[in-house]
């Protein structure tokens, strides 16, 4: 997803607060790739992740005229409020929420890739493995790995995204890499 | 960065790459049903509105405009005020001039002349139309109205020629 207001996002939106069809579907394909995208990495479930591709793109369609952008670009926006309504998915899903974020519960251990079910790793399994890995994580440090490292965003557009300080964004990711090669180094122990 | 960190960021942008990349093709169809649904409900509600208001213009007319067909102009006499001009009778077609024989109560037809009206192309035809002016406008015709009720409205006849434009003014009150 482009990091800037890409040229005719603007007219876009402009068209879409008039209901314009033609300028909606433009702007959907534009962008439903990564809130997708990440909507999934931040849920691990495809429907929670539809759900919030559609809350997002519903609400653009209701309030395409109130985006300002000066304080952020159209892809920080997007990302907000899809992170938002992922939030308050992952909310509503207490106990999920409440076995992943746990990185001492069972389930966690498993997520992240326990000792028998990663002792043979293909490179496929590893990709599966740090995938539950970094749902594993708690929301604060997932959202930032997510958008930093798998949407490859600038840390300005991560701190506008989030509504945070970019020191903060920095520190969460720091600490995040961290935990996530802890339990790479664990899964390699294991594999031994 | 060890070679742990490296495994890791590899890892990542593997991660990066995997999964699918789009979302599924009916979140995009019924994303458009919705759209289409609110156009349609924002169409309807425009004419809606535009409807209501259009009747409620109308309503207000009809309230609030009498208007008298085929009344006869009027002739523009009883100066009421001491500093209002005297009505000419120029403006008038003679059979409503001032002394001509009217039929109507005198008091009922004494329209008090506007200014500039005598400019005015002559009264064929003329129209009555009921208004709420303010006191304050009293002055414009020469009246004295004390500052305390300037604000205040008084009920008053408008005497509109065949091209519309107001020729005299009568109070009912």
């Amino acid at each position: 997803m482009s990091n800037s207001l890409t040229e005719g996002d603007g007219e876009l939106l402009r068209l879409i607060s008039r209901g314009d069809e033609t300028a909606f579907l433009a702007f959907y394909r534009r962008y439903q790739g990564p809130v997708y995208r990440f909507a999934l990495q931040m849920s691990g479930q495809p429907e929670i992740a539809e759900e919030v591709t559609q809350d997002v793109f519903m609400l653009v369609m209701g309030s395409a005229k109130k985006y300002d952008p000066k304080r952020g670009s159209i892809a920080a926006y997007l990302y907000g409020v899809a992170r938002n309504f992922v939030l308050r998915r992952l909310q509503q899903e207490r106990p999920y929420l409440t076995a992943l974020d746990d990185p001492e519960s069972e389930y966690a251990d498993v997520a992240a890739g326990g000792p028998d079910a990663l002792a043979d790793l293909t490179r496929n399994e590893r990709v599966e493995s740090l995938r539950k890995a970094v749902l594993a994580l708690p929301p604060a440090y997932r959202e930032v790995v997510v958008l930093c490292d798998l949407h490859e965003l600038d840390y300005a557009e991560v701190a506008a995204a989030l509504d945070c300080a970019i020191g903060t964004i920095r520190s969460r990711l720091h600490r995040a890499r961290a935990l996530l090669a802890e339990k790479m180094r664990a899964e390699e122990r294991c594999a031994v | 960065m060890n070679d742990n960190d490296l495994k890791l960021m590899e890892g990542l942008r593997s991660l990066a790459a995997d999964g699918p990349r789009e979302a599924p093709v009916w979140i995009e169809e019924r994303l458009v049903g919705e759209l289409r649904r609110q156009s349609r409900v924002r169409r309807r509600n425009r004419w809606l509105g535009a409807g209501a208001a259009a009747v409620a213009a109308c309503l207000g007319i009809v309230l609030w405009i009498r208007t008298v067909p085929g009344v006869p102009a009027p002739p523009m006499a009883g100066v009421v005020g001491p500093a209002a001009p005297a009505p000419k009778a120029g403006g008038l077609p003679p059979a409503y001039a001032p002394g001509a024989e009217v039929a109507m109560n005198e008091a009922a037809i004494n329209f008090y002349p506007l200014p500039d009206a005598d400019d005015l192309p002559p009264i064929e035809s003329a129209t009555i139309v009921r208004v709420q002016l303010p006191l304050s406008s009293l002055r414009l015709m020469g009246l004295q109205v004390s500052d305390d009720r300037a604000a205040e409205s008084i009920q008053a006849d408008m005497l509109l020629g065949q091209d519309g434009l107001a020729r005299g003014v009568r109070f009912v009150e």
